[in-house]
């Protein structure tokens, strides 16, 4: 069994985000990085998956030279390969990026001399939230995809696999064959922390570095800017349950009740 | 400046219009003169709303079992490539939106501007307005090259207004050959009962998260909305933790809800779940931490142990 799992180096989530100058980039200075919280429950997926069916589970990002540190934490999680598309570090549009992940999962699936069973995606992205490069790799490569994930059964005797998706009001179950691509959510699984042996062997896992080139892609940045600040000026109705009348006379005089 | 042509991607819910589907049929008359939308299912359910709010046609799209990103998408795209298709499609941010938004654009090999909050015509071309990095930095891009362009918009970017049009046309678009991509099928559905208002749609929402505990103290945060008529909410911590279903999430990943009334009842208020609630009328934020995020964006705040104001908040109200 072979599964791929494609993670994106993120601005820790919740950070303070700065603007350079001249209002065209983010200013990464003072930015901790990481891995986007659902990819990080692909990745423990893909180990799973690996630890139930065998086989080698490999990562990929597509990023600026600085990734390697969020693909040695996937490998101290138990991935045995890794692949980096390396970038200059300027943004890419999810066009560009989806076409460059494409070519390389083509190339890697030649070298092994067959497909990934599952090539896993995170949900949508921590920074820019597309959801789209997923869906672009799989309908390139014609195999069937399907997002929000939030559980996943591989029958490889069968050649297909199970996902099971939270929908707004209910569940649906999702049947297709493999090789498939999944979009896996957040509380898919709890992803383990990395063991010291597995920090270890991440160090000496070879990763393999793709200099790749974006096509341009038909739009462009105009500006970024800074939304005003949401100014509220919290009126303290009290502290604890004494406020719990004061609480009632507001909901009153909104007409709520 | 207006385009000539824009189509919505609809949706059908119990039988209506959903909620975004109006407030984009109301942006794109503004945005362009001729105004079609494109459902998945029976476009005569929807033909007299949307014809009220601004579309000239309803496309009905039938299909079927399919995940139903694989058949509008090529739906869409026939059309497109027979000449028959708009300069610009605007999408909602469901996944069955999303997910056609994306296939659509490799599809016809068409960059995307997607999670808007605003779009503007410029010329002959169009402008998204997208909050990233959980609403703290809006950036502004612009399609440069050839239509259509495809935008996806965040709920409630728009008031849905009616324009007293008169009933849309129906017609149908063909589903050509899925190929490769069109083998997911969906093979169970399961559906959660619920009572009460709709979370996007009630007047008053109580949310909870992870200050309440546990999933049984959840309880008073479902008491509290039922005694206000209206609906229960959650972070995005609870429902990851599997104390309610994700129908409950409020948040850049969950549901957008702009009521008179917010509850915020043990949240302490990750940028995540602001996204979601910020635009409500009035919010009231009960929390131990008198630093919380929450409190933030809270018109009025109470600083103390949920697990005593609830009780006491439910009690007051019985008594009136």
């Amino acid at each position: 069994m072979r599964v791929l799992v494609c993670v994106k180096r993120v601005p820790a989530p919740g950070a303070k985000i700065n603007i350079t100058a001249d209002g065209q980039d983010v200013d990464a200075a003072h930015l901790g990085f990481t891995v986007s919280p659902h990819e990080e429950c692909g990745v423990e997926e893909a180990v799973q998956l690996v630890e139930k069916h065998g086989g080698e589970a490999t990562v990929l990002t597509l990023g600026p030279g600085d990734a390697d540190e969020q693909l040695r934490y996937a490998a101290s999680l138990g991935v045995q390969q890794a692949v980096l598309l390396q970038t200059d570090g300027t943004p890419w549009d999810p066009q560009a990026t989806a076409r460059a992940i494409t070519t390389a999962i083509v190339d890697l699936e030649s070298e092994n001399g067959e497909p990934f069973d599952l090539v896993l995606f995170g949900n949508e992205s921590a920074d820019s939230g597309g959801f789209q490069v997923g869906v672009r790799v799989a309908h390139a490569l014609e195999r069937p995809m399907v997002n929000a994930i939030k559980g996943i059964e591989l029958d490889l005797d069968n050649a297909s696999v199970t996902a099971k998706r939270e929908i707004d009001g209910g569940r649906e179950i999702y049947e297709m064959a493999t090789p498939a691509v999944l979009g896996v959510k957040e509380g898919i699984n709890l992803p383990r922390y990395p063991t010291m042996r597995g920090r270890l062997a991440s160090k000496k896992v070879e990763v393999k570095v793709v200099e790749v080139d974006p096509e341009t892609g038909d739009q462009t940045r105009v500006t970024l800017q800074q939304p005003p600040e949401q100014v509220s000026n919290t009126v303290h109705l009290g502290d604890g349950p004494a406020a719990a009348s004061a609480v009632v006379d507001v909901l009153d005089e909104l007409g709520v009740l | 400046m207006t385009l000539d042509s824009i189509w919505v991607f609809g949706e059908i819910a119990d039988g209506e219009a959903s909620a975004s589907t109006l407030e984009l049929l109301t942006k794109a008359r503004d945005l362009a003169d001729e105004v079609a939308v494109v459902v998945a299912g029976d476009g005569d359910d929807i033909a007299e709303a949307a014809g009220a709010h601004g579309a000239d046609t309803v496309y009905s799209v039938d299909c079927d079992d399919a995940l139903v990103g694989v058949p509008m998408a090529a739906a869409i795209a026939a059309a497109i490539e027979a000449g028959d298709g708009p300069e610009a499609i605007l999408f909602p941010t469901s996944y069955d939106a999303r997910d056609t938004i994306a296939r659509l654009a490799v599809k016809l090999d068409r960059p995307v501007i997607t999670n808007c909050v605003d779009v503007e015509v410029d010329d002959d071309t169009l402008v998204g307005t997208e909050p990233i990095f959980g609403g703290q930095t809006n950036i502004k891009t612009k399609f440069t090259g050839e239509g259509p362009f495809l935008v996806s918009v965040r709920p409630k970017s728009f008031a849905a207004e009616s324009a007293d049009g008169d009933e849309a046309s129906v017609s149908e678009l063909d589903v050509p050959d899925l190929g490769g991509s069109g083998g997911a099928t969906v093979t169970d559905r399961f559906a959660e009962e619920s009572d009460g208002p709709k979370l996007d749609e009630a007047e008053v929402v109580v949310a909870g998260g992870r200050g309440m505990g546990d999933a049984d103290k959840y309880q008073a945060v479902e008491t509290l909305a039922t005694s206000l008529g209206g609906a229960a909410g959650a972070s995005r911590a609870i429902v990851d933790a599997g104390w309610v279903p994700y129908a409950y999430q409020v948040g850049q990943t969950g549901k957008v809800v702009k009521p008179n009334v917010y509850i915020a009842a043990g949240i302490s208020g990750a940028t995540q779940h602001l996204v979601g609630m910020k635009g409500s009328k009035h919010i009231i934020a009960i929390n131990k931490d008198p630093e919380a995020p929450i409190f933030g964006v809270a018109d009025l705040g109470i600083v103390g142990d949920v697990h005593k104001i609830l009780p006491k908040l439910q009690e007051a109200l019985e008594g009136r």
